[in-house]
């Protein structure tokens, strides 16, 4: 893109997270970056951090003497590590056994209940949710999903098929559940968050047989969407 | 860089093996001082406005991101399930830095800042973006832009 956008006139800076496609794309300008993907600017609510980083690729525009400008950023984002000693602040319900989309559904809905708390205290500190994207709202996800276990198909505006219907409701599952983590104190790594959810939570693991369901389904769609944009592959059953 | 050891498989192989296009010559095009530069965020986060429809899977479009819309509006859309969303949880501009940039134009370390930005869905075919490059491109002109920042997730 920064080709392209370059070649039709725009000066361009990048913030680069992969050193491999900078060495492949030669960009005109980059500044190499040693955050976790899903962090170009390092570290959240650090804005001093963020100016650093956002100024070091800007004053590249105003070198003549490129093109290609490649630089590294120096630091590491401080919370890429494990916070140590950090529990949730959340305290989950003990889920009974699952054996029934009934049984997902009711343990789905009590854990809910238990984690709405920390959500609504995120959305109080830092005044946004990044949950929204499902189209239906949390009281009615333990519902609709269970019913995909019991091989209904449904969907939901705005979503076309049941496939993204039910691949949004999980990205929402997990956002609400990362936000609601991260409601108090100081924040858990981007991996204590993704540990707690996957082996600790109900969600986590509801989102985990939906996977089985949708590798098993005759809609190719789910099929394909929930083999691969359900679950993480750290966190596959073995 | 993200370090290696620390992406997931398969991202990690997927990253560095990606197909990548190859380019015979790199432009590169100058301006004024940082100063005078208006400047504009391109994201491949697939970011929307709550209640928008989400990228389509594999979709090379390209959407608009008013800088009016306020940060609790913003969702990211993308595809992808191997890179972290809890920093964007907590701050938009771990992803999509407008209010840095506001705060370096009201320092005037930069001219101004776009009153519109733009995003993609990265993970996506470069060749399915050329068009989105035609429109990005002469936007940011007609807004008067001479200088994005590139920032993919």
């Amino acid at each position: 893109m920064a080709h392209m956008l370059e070649e039709r006139g725009l000066p361009t800076t990048v913030l680069a997270l992969v050193e491999a496609q900078v060495k492949k794309t030669r960009p005109p300008r980059a500044v190499m970056v040693p955050f976790m993907l899903g962090r170009p600017l390092g570290e959240p609510n650090d804005a001093a951090f963020q100016r650093r980083v956002l100024l070091q690729a800007l004053r590249l525009l105003e070198r003549a003497d490129g093109p290609v400008l490649l630089e590294h950023f120096p630091d590491d984002n401080p919370s890429w590590f494990d916070r140590p000693g950090w529990e949730p602040s959340v305290t989950l319900p003990t889920p009974g056994a699952q054996s029934h989309a009934a049984d997902w559904e009711r343990a789905l809905r009590a854990e809910l209940g238990a984690v709405l708390p920390g959500w609504e205290r995120f959305k109080a500190r830092f005044g946004r949710t990044t949950v929204g994207l499902a189209g239906q709202p949390p009281e009615a996800w333990p519902g609709f999903a269970a019913s995909f276990l019991d091989g209904a198909l449904p969907t939901v505006p705005p979503h076309d098929t049941p496939a993204l219907a039910l691949r949004f409701l999980a990205d929402d599952l997990k956002a609400l559940y990362g936000e609601a983590v991260q409601a108090d104190g100081g924040p858990p790594s981007a991996r204590q968050i993704d540990q707690w959810f996957w082996r600790r939570t109900v969600a986590g693991q509801l989102l985990i047989a939906l996977r089985g369901v949708a590798l098993t389904s005759e809609n190719n769609a789910l099929k394909t969407v929930g083999g691969r944009f359900f679950v993480p592959v750290p966190y596959l059953p073995g | 860089m993200a370090r290696t050891e620390d992406i997931p498989e398969p991202t990690r192989t997927a990253a560095a093996n990606i197909p990548c296009p190859t380019f015979d010559t790199t432009p590169f095009v100058t301006g004024p001082a940082l100063a005078q530069r208006r400047v504009a965020i391109v994201s491949s986060a697939a970011l929307i406005r709550r209640g928008d429809v989400p990228f389509p899977f594999g979709s090379g479009e390209y959407r608009a991101v008013p800088g009016s819309w306020r940060a609790d509006e913003i969702l990211m859309s993308h595809v992808s399930i191997n890179f972290d969303r809890a920093g964007f949880q907590r701050d938009i501009n771990v992803v999509f830095p407008i209010d840095r940039l506001r705060e370096l134009a009201a320092d005037g370390v930069i001219g101004s800042v776009a009153d519109t930005h733009f995003t993609m869905m990265g993970s996506t075919d470069p060749v399915a973006m050329v068009e989105s490059a035609d429109g990005i491109a002469s936007a940011l002109l007609a807004d008067r832009c001479d200088a994005v920042v590139l920032a993919p997730v």
